[in-house]
C-alpha cells in the first residue's frame, strides 16, 4: 500500500533540531561553511559502516537458520543451545544498525523494520502462554486462555505435561492446526501496519526458543563471564522446555514456524543490505553518497545526526528505557525472552559511537563482549573528525566525552547481567544510581550535544527557498 | 464580525489592499482586511515551535520542552506508538488490548501525528478512521430519566449492542489471520463489530467561471455485522483520526477567550453563530465547556486520551474503566483482559505519560510566509472571511506546571467552537449539545504539511476532501456566506488564498 510506504519513509524524525530561525538567530558566531569534499567522506564511512553491520546481520542471520535447521533435524539440549546461542550472535550486528532508523534510509523506507524487530510480541497469538496466579496480569481474570499454569505460585514453572494437548492451545498459530504457516501468514496484507499483533522477526524467534520469563526475583548466578553459562541454564531467560520440540503434540508446528520466520528475516535483511551495497547506481547507497550541492551535504548531515540523536534520546533511552522504569513492569524490555536486552543497550548505543568515530569494530560471535569477528570492519573518517576539521574541536571533544560516559554507564549494565542481575532484575531496583538510571541520563546528554552539534553546523537553518523580497513589516506594499 | 474586530483592532492596516482591490467580492463581504504580518506568525506554536528539517514530523516535543520533561515525553510515546498486544503477555504493562478494537496504537491512527487514511476504493475495510453511532431517543427502550443520564454523561444514547463505536477490529485468530488464512477456517472467539467500507459518491463542483472540481461523499458500507443487524433508529457518524499536535497549548488557552468568540444568537448578524458545547467531564464529575474532539464533546486532555484509548484500542484505564464491550455482547466481556490488580489495562500514572505525551507535541513552523502569493492569500482569508471561525491567535494562558506552554502567542487558526456546516457534512448524530448539523472548527495549523507527513491528507471530519480547495467547497450553513465570496474571487486569488491555508 502505498501510503504506507511512504508513510514509512518520513520516520519518527528528527529530535534534533528546535526551531531554525531562532537556532541560528541565537548562535554568537556563525556555523561554518559546509565543506563538500570532507563531508562526502562522512557519508561515504556512514555507506560503509551500514553496508557492513547490515552485512555482519545478514550472516548471523543465516548462521541462525543453519542452528534452526540442526535443531529441527536433531531436537536435543544441545542444538536448542545451539540455536539460542545463535540467536544471541545474530543480534550483535543488528543491534549496531539501529542507529541508521529514522532518517528515511532502507530499513524504514522499505517498511521492514517492523517485521524484524517490532516489540512488544503478540506472544499469545503465537504459542501457549502462562496464565497462573502470580498477581497482576497472570492473576485469574485471565479467563479462557490456555491454561499452562501450575494455578499456584508459578515462579519459574511451566507445566510441561500439559503442553499442547488441551483444547485450550487451539487459539495460537502453534496450537491450531487449522492454520496454515507459510510464508503469507507473515506477510501484511492490505492493513499493513496494522494487520495483526507482532509475530514476525527477531523475538518471534526468541519467543519460541526461549519461551516466557516468569523469573520474578533475583536469579541464580552464572559465574559472570561466560554467557554459554546462562544460556545453557534455565537461570536466565524464558523457561520453554526441550520437549516443545520434541515429543509435544506441536513440536513440528514450532519447527515450522521457526523456519518460516528466519527465512523472512534473512530476505529483510538482505533487501536492507542489497540498498547499501557499493557499484549499484540505482540503490540508495548511490543517492545517499552522492552530493549534489551545499544544501544536499546538510541535509545528509542532518539525517546522519537524527538518527544518532533519536535513537540516543528517544527510542533508546525513552521508549525503552524510561518506560521501563516509569511502567514498574518487570520485563517491559526489549528482548523480554532470552533477558538478552543488556546486549540491546550496549550494541544500540554503540552504533551512535560507531557514527560518530567514523568506525566499526564488527561484532562478538563467542559473546564475551569483545568483537572477535572483524572481516567486515570500518575505520573511516567520522563526524569527530569533520567537526575539528570545520574548526568546531570543542564539540566534538564534548561529544566524544559524553560518549564515553555512556559506554561507561551501559557497561554497567552489561556487567550486571553477567553476573546474574540482567535488566529485568535491575529496573525492579530503580534508583537514581542504578546503572539503568545513570545510562538513561549519560544518553540523554549525549542527545543534546549531538543536537548542540547540528546546530554549530549551522544544520538547523531553515532556508526559506520562496522568501522574496518583500518587507516583512508592511507585506502588502511593494509585494 | 465585532468581537474578531476587537480583538485585532491593533494590528489593523488602514490602508486598503490596492493590488487586489479587482477582485470580485460578493455581495456583504467581510469589511476586514488582515492585520498586519508579523514575524510572530512564522511560529504558530510559539517557542514550542518545532523546525521541518531534515524531515517534517508532528511527533516531536515542544521545542522549549525542559530536558528534564524530555525522557518522560517518550515513555509517553512508547505507549502512544508502540503495539498494544493481547493479552496475556509477559510484557505485562503492554497488553490488554481489545477485545475488540479499532487500531493497535494510538500513532497507527494518527499517522505519525497526522491524520488517519481512508481507502480510495470499497475494497479496503477501514482501519483508521471509525463510525460512531447512537440511538435515537424515540428508538430507545431506556426510561426518559435514563436517556437523560446517559446523554449527560456520555452526549447520546448508546446502540444496546454495539454500545457508540463500532470496533472493527478483534483479537480473535480468525480476524488476525484473515488475509492469510481461507475463511471459515478458524472460528472467531470474538468477533470483530463489522468490516466497514466505504462507497464514494462522486460529484462534479462548477465554479461561476466555469473551472471544475471533483468532489466525492463517502457512504458508509456494512460488509459484516459481527452482532447482528443493528435495527431502527441508529445514527451513523464517520470519523477519520484529527492531528494531534499542539493541544497542551489549546487546553491552555482561557475559556474566556473561546466564549468571547461565540455569538450563539447571531447578534451581530453575519451568519454566524459558534457556540460552545458543555460536556462530561468525568475526572471532575461534573459538566464543563468542550474544545477538544469533533464536535467538542470533550473537556479536557485527560479525557480525550483516556476516552481514545477505552473506545478505540480496548485499553480500560481510571477514567475510561470499561471494555468496549457491551452487556449483550459476552463473548467479548468474558476474553481475557489486560488487567493489573486495581482492574485497570492502563493505571492512572501511565495514562499520565500519554496525556504529557499529547501535550507536549509541537505545531510545526510555517514556510513561505513571504511568498507573494502566500502574502496575497493571507489578505484574501480576512477578506472572504475565513477568519470568523478559524480565529487565527490566542495567548494561551500562565501556566506553572507548563511552563514551556505558558502564555505563548499560538496561531491555531480555530475558534474551538460549534457551527452549523450545513446539510452536506451532517452526520445528523447529536453529541451533548451539538447538533447533528454542528461542528468543531478545526485548526488549520500543520494542514499543508500533512502529506508529507503521513502521505495522506484526508481533510474534513470523514475525510472527504482530498485538498484544501475541496475542504472549503464543502462548507456550508454558517460558513455558506464565506464560500460564495470564495468561489466568485478569481482561479488565481482562489489558490493565493489556498496556498496561505497551506503555508500554516
Amino acid at each position: 500500500m502505498k501510503f504506507i510506504k511512504l508513510a514509512a519513509c518520513i520516520t519518527s524524525a528528527s529530535l534534533l533540531i528546535a526551531c531554525g530561525g531562532e537556532s541560528s538567530s541565537n548562535n554568537s558566531t556563525p556555523a561554518p561553511a559546509i565543506n563538500i569534499e570532507k563531508a562526502q567522506l562522512v557519508l561515504n564511512t556512514n555507506a560503509d559502516i551500514a553496508l557492513a553491520a547490515y552485512t555482519d546481520s545478514v550472516d548471523t542471520a543465516k548462521v541462525l537458520k543453519t542452528a534452526l535447521t540442526a535443531l529441527k533435524e536433531t531436537p536435543s539440549t544441545e542444538t536448542l543451545t545451539a540455536a539460542k546461542k545463535a540467536w544471541l550472535v545474530a543480534r550483535e550486528p543488528y543491534g549496531q544498525t539501529e542507529v541508521y532508523r529514522f532518517r528515511n534510509s532502507p530499513v524504514d523506507a522499505l517498511d521492514v523494520e517492523g517485521d524484524l524487530n517490532a516489540w512488544p510480541l503478540g506472544e499469545a497469538l503465537i504459542d501457549y502462554v502462562n496464565t497462573g496466579n502470580d498477581g497482576d496480569d497472570f492473576d485469574n481474570d485471565q479467563i479462557g486462555v490456555t491454561e499452562h499454569g501450575l494455578g499456584e505460585d508459578i515462579s519459574a514453572v511451566i507445566d510441561v505435561t500439559n503442553a499442547s494437548t488441551q483444547a485450550a492451545n487451539t487459539n495460537t498459530i502453534i496450537g491450531n492446526t487449522d492454520i496454515v504457516i507459510n510464508d503469507a501468514l507473515l506477510a501484511k496484507g492490505l492493513t499493513a501496519d496494522d494487520e495483526h499483533d507482532v509475530i514476525s522477526g527477531y523475538h518471534a524467534i526468541e519467543f519460541l526458543l526461549w519461551g516466557q520469563d516468569l523469573n520474578t526475583e533475583d536469579q541464580s548466578t552464572t559465574d559472570g563471564t561466560d554467557r554459554d553459562d546462562a544460556v545453557n541454564t534455565t537461570a536466565a531467560g524464558g523457561q520453554r522446555p526441550l520437549t516443545d520440540f520434541t515429543t509435544d503434540l506441536h513440536a513440528d508446528r514450532r519447527h515450522h514456524f521457526l523456519e518460516v520466520v528466519v527465512n523472512k528475516l534473512i530476505a529483510d535483511l538482505e533487501a536492507v543490505q542489497a540498498e547499501w551495497a557499493k557499484n549499484d547506481t540505482a540503490n540508495y547507497r548511490a543517492q545517499f553518497t552522492s552530493i549534489v550541492d551545499a544544501a544536499d551535504a546538510k541535509q545528509k548531515l542532518t539525517e546522519i545526526l537524527t538518527g544518532m540523536g533519536t535513537l540516543s534520546e528517544g527510542e533508546l533511552a525513552g521508549e525503552r528505557m524510561q518506560i521501563a522504569f516509569s511502567s514498574n513492569s518487570q520485563e517491559d524490555e526489549h528482548s523480554c525472552f532470552s533477558d538478552n536486552t543488556h546486549r540491546d543497550i550496549w550494541l544500540n548505543a554503540e552504533g551512535v559511537s560507531n557514527s560518530f568515530y567514523g568506525s566499526y569494530a564488527g561484532y562478538d560471535s563467542d559473546l564475551d563482549g569483545i568483537d572477535d569477528v572483524t572481516t567486515n570492519a570500518v575505520d573511516g573518517y567520522g563526524i569527530d573528525e569533520y567537526l575539528t576539521e570545520v574548526g568546531l574541536e570543542g564539540i566534538a571533544v564534548a561529544t566524544s566525552a559524553a560518549l564515553t560516559l555512556t559506554e561507561t554507564n551501559y557497561k554497567l549494565i552489561d556487567t550486571s547481567a553477567r553476573e546474574g542481575s540482567p535488566f529485568d532484575v535491575l529496573i525492579m531496583n530503580a534508583t537514581e544510581t542504578s546503572p539503568v538510571a545513570l545510562t538513561i541520563k549519560s544518553l540523554n546528554a549525549q542527545s543534546r550535544l549531538i543536537q548542540s552539534a547540528a546546530n554549530q553546523l549551522g544544520l538547523g537553518t531553515v532556508v526559506e527557498a520562496d522568501a522574496s523580497d518583500c518587507n516583512t513589516e508592511t507585506p502588502t506594499a511593494g509585494c | 464580525m465585532k468581537i474578531i474586530f476587537l480583538l485585532f483592532s491593533s494590528f489593523f492596516l488602514l490602508s486598503a489592499c490596492d493590488k487586489y482591490s479587482d477582485s470580485k467580492l460578493a455581495e456583504g463581504y467581510s469589511s476586514l482586511s488582515a492585520p498586519k504580518l508579523i514575524n510572530a506568525e512564522n511560529k504558530p506554536g510559539g517557542d514550542t515551535t518545532v523546525s521541518i528539517k531534515p524531515f517534517v514530523s508532528f511527533q516531536l516535543p515542544a521545542a522549549n520542552l525542559d530536558n528534564n520533561l524530555r525522557p518522560t515525553f517518550h515513555a509517553g510515546k512508547a505507549l502512544a506508538n508502540q503495539p498494544w498486544v493481547k493479552a496475556p503477555t509477559i510484557t505485562t504493562a503492554r497488553d490488554g488490548l481489545g477485545p475488540i478494537y479499532n487500531a493497535r496504537t494510538c500513532l497507527s491512527c494518527h499517522i505519525k501525528g497526522g491524520k488517519g487514511f481512508i481507502p480510495t476504493d470499497n475494497k479496503t475495510p477501514l482501519t483508521s478512521t471509525l463510525v460512531r453511532l447512537s440511538l435515537l431517543p424515540s428508538f430507545s427502550t431506556l426510561t426518559k430519566e435514563e436517556q437523560a443520564t446517559a446523554i449527560k454523561k456520555s452526549g447520546n444514547i448508546d446502540h444496546p449492542v454495539y454500545g457508540d463505536q463500532i470496533q472493527s477490529q478483534s483479537i480473535s485468530l480468525a480476524h488476525q489471520l484473515r488475509h492469510s488464512q481461507k475463511p471459515g477456517r478458524i472460528k472467531h472467539d470474538v468477533a470483530p463489530e463489522a468490516y466497514i467500507h466505504i462507497n464514494w459518491i462522486e460529484k462534479t463542483f462548477i465554479y461561476p467561471d466555469q473551472h471544475q472540481v471533483t468532489l466525492r461523499a463517502p457512504e458508509i458500507d456494512f460488509q459484516y455485522l459481527g452482532y447482528g443487524s443493528l435495527g431502527k433508529g441508529t445514527v451513523f457518524s464517520l470519523r477519520v483520526a484529527p492531528m494531534i499536535h499542539g493541544m497542551g497549548l489549546i487546553s491552555l488557552i482561557s475559556e474566556h477567550d473561546i466564549l468571547a468568540l461565540s455569538d450563539e444568537q447571531d447578534e451581530n448578524q453575519d451568519g454566524i453563530s459558534g457556540r460552545p458545547n458543555y460536556v462530561w467531564d468525568a475526572g471532575k464529575q461534573t459538566t464543563a465547556m468542550g474544545r477538544f474532539g469533533l464536535k467538542a464533546n470533550k473537556p479536557t486532555l485527560d479525557m480525550i486520551v483516556a476516552g481514545a484509548f477505552a473506545n478505540d484500542l480496548g485499553i480500560n484505564n481510571p477514567l475510561a474503566p470499561n471494555q468496549p464491550c457491551t452487556a449483550l455482547q459476552a463473548s467479548c466481556s468474558n476474553i481475557a483482559n489486560g488487567n493489573d490488580e486495581n482492574g485497570f489495562e492502563l493505571p492512572a500514572d501511565l495514562l499520565q505519560l500519554v496525556v504529557n505525551f499529547n501535550r507536549d507535541l509541537a505545531p510545526v513552523q510555517r514556510r513561505n510566509s513571504h511568498d507573494k502569493n502566500v502574502l496575497a492569500g493571507r489578505e484574501l482569508f480576512y477578506q472572504v472571511g475565513c477568519n470568523q471561525c478559524h480565529n487565527p491567535r490566542f495567548t494561551t494562558q500562565k501556566s506553572s506546571v507548563s511552563a514551556h506552554l505558558s502564555e505563548q502567542i499560538i496561531w491555531p487558526y480555530s475558534d474551538f467552537l460549534l457551527h452549523d456546516m450545513g446539510p452536506d457534512l451532517a452526520d445528523g448524530r447529536a453529541d451533548f449539545l451539538a447538533s447533528g448539523n454542528e461542528w468543531r472548527t478545526p485548526p488549520l495549523w500543520g494542514v499543508g504539511l500533512l502529506s508529507q507527513v503521513n502521505g495522506m491528507a484526508t481533510l474534513l471530519h470523514d475525510g472527504r476532501a482530498r485538498t484544501v480547495e475541496e475542504a472549503i467547497l464543502w462548507h456550508g450553513g454558517e460558513a455558506e456566506l464565506a464560500k460564495n465570496r470564495f468561489i466568485v474571487l478569481e482561479k488565481k486569488d482562489r489558490e493565493r488564498l489556498i496556498a496561505f491555508v497551506n503555508s500554516l
